[in-house]
């Protein structure tokens, strides 16, 4: 399972049609805030199958940005994230952004959007 | 006629004088007077002086000596020296050293010394102003240069949703089900998202810091023609990295630089060529990198060679921004490089850069 967090409800879209054509995850849960997806992980821990194991992550996005989200999800258990792995996924052409994004212990790779599903599936 | 918002203050240690000048000036200026450097000291550290006068010979210190003093806490407020007799050694001094602006013999006339305080107030005006004008540009400057940065920002997500969606119409199988509308809007999200791009580029050189980070040029070269060979699979590329020394250097700048000339070679093939080819010579050393690019495209018009690095300069034959190269040679000259172009119509060019190792 994958889990979308983007608050751009079009990029939403993309991304997940985008995943569903490449057949990459059975199943797609989309969120289009931090807040409303670190709830359900939460909500739902002590169900594995209802949890993602991929998580693409937007940066810009109103109250929680991406990287406030990563603050959050490092407090969760280690049972959930050891399992878990995390793209951001962001329009950014900034180093910057890209840098601390790939510095993030918990995330692997900083990806563009439009997101490109070879590039994803390589992080697979 | 007073012009109260002069404010002028006089140093001497005889008190006549000091009384002679506030009789003959205090309607024209707002006059502060001290009988030492000490006590004129105190004077200005309390109130914003546009004139200072000051005697050359007074006991403890001279005026000179008081200037040159003060010539880094207050360096706005302009100078006069006063003197009884011609005292060519410290005329000399006070121009030397003293950042004066006038010379005056006593005993004074006072037409001619209002006419100097007149001129001097002026000369401390210009300067003050021209200073706040700067610090004013920088300011507007540094607010476009953010502007342009937040509205490129702003601009991009939305034309990266439109190439997403173009993306999702391929693969429905749905791109060429309109006729030619779907490539055309390809094309024309393309050429937008490369102007974003390379203003963004633009803006970000720029700025004055530089990031030096070790520079692994084999990788770095390979990431780049895998960026740019995306668009265009028929082009081989050659690269050879000679890379025995570490190199360190400014990374978003020479990523610039090398990404526009990759992007170009590849850009500006004969269409019937069967044969693309691009070469990438790297040679490292421990004083700088040299770093040749040559293709067997098109080729620049001779007279056209001159320009080519100017802002906004495009062949008529070519679709581009005029901006890449322009990028290129601004980036270099932040980082001290150098390049050099040669070409032959119809057979290609090779640009040569040459980038100082900052290790």
């Amino acid at each position: 399972m994958v889990m979308l967090v983007d608050d751009n409800i079009i990029d939403l879209t993309i991304s997940s049609k985008l995943i569903q054509f490449s057949k990459l995850f059975d199943e797609i849960i989309v969120f289009q805030s931090g807040d409303e997806a670190l709830n359900y992980i939460k909500t739902n821990l002590k169900q594995p199958n209802l949890l993602p194991r991929f998580i693409l992550l937007d940066i810009q996005m109103p109250e929680m940005d991406g990287f406030e989200f990563l603050n959050y999800y490092k407090k969760l258990p280690t049972s959930f994230t050891d399992k878990c792995q995390i793209a951001m996924l962001s329009s950014t052409l900034d180093f910057g952004d890209i840098n601390k994004a790939e510095a993030n212990h918990y995330v692997v790779k900083l990806l563009r959007k439009p997101l490109s599903t070879t590039e994803l599936q390589k992080l697979l | 006629m007073k012009n109260s918002s002069v404010r002028v203050l006089y140093i001497d240690d005889e008190e006549n004088n000091l009384h002679a000048f506030k009789a003959g000036f205090r309607r024209q200026y707002e006059i502060y007077t001290a009988n030492s450097a000490a006590e004129g000291l105190k004077l200005l550290q309390s109130i914003d002086i546009h004139v200072i006068i000051a005697d050359q010979k007074m006991p403890n210190t001279t005026g000179v000596e008081f200037f040159q003093s003060i010539s880094e806490t207050y360096p706005d407020p302009c100078k006069i020296l006063l003197t009884g007799y011609t005292d060519i050694e410290a005329l000399t001094n006070a121009i030397n050293h003293g950042d004066v602006y006038r010379y005056i013999q006593k005993p004074w006339q006072d037409l001619d010394l209002s006419n100097t305080i007149k001129n001097a107030y002026d000369a401390y005006k210009a300067k003050v102003d021209l200073r706040n004008k700067i610090a004013e540009l920088e300011k507007t400057n540094d607010e476009l240069n953010r502007f342009i940065y937040s509205i490129s920002h702003e601009l991009r997500a939305p034309l990266v949703s439109v190439i997403g969606i173009v993306e999702l119409v391929k693969m429905e199988g749905l791109f060429n089900s309109s006729g030619e509308y779907w490539p055309l809007i390809e094309i024309c999200s393309n050429k937008l998202d490369y102007y974003i791009q390379k203003t963004l580029q633009y803006y970000k050189n720029n700025k004055n810091v530089a990031d030096h980070i070790q520079i692994d040029f084999k990788r770095l070269v390979d990431d780049l023609v895998e960026i740019y060979a995306y668009s265009d699979r028929n082009t081989n590329f050659t690269v050879n990295v000679n890379q025995p020394s570490v190199f360190y250097g400014d990374l978003f700048r020479i990523e610039v630089i090398l990404g526009n000339l990759i992007s170009n070679a590849i850009k500006y093939q004969k269409e019937q060529e069967l044969d693309k080819k691009v070469n990438i010579d790297v040679n490292v050393n421990d004083n700088n990198v040299e770093i040749s690019i040559s293709d067997n495209g098109i080729g620049i018009l001779n007279e056209h060679l001159e320009k080519i690095f100017t802002q906004f300069f495009k062949s008529k034959a070519q679709e581009g921004s005029g901006l890449g190269l322009f990028i290129v040679k601004e980036a270099l000259n932040k980082i001290n490089g150098r390049i050099k172009v040669s070409s032959h119509i119809n057979f290609g060019t090779t640009f040569k850069i040459t980038i100082p190792n900052v290790k």
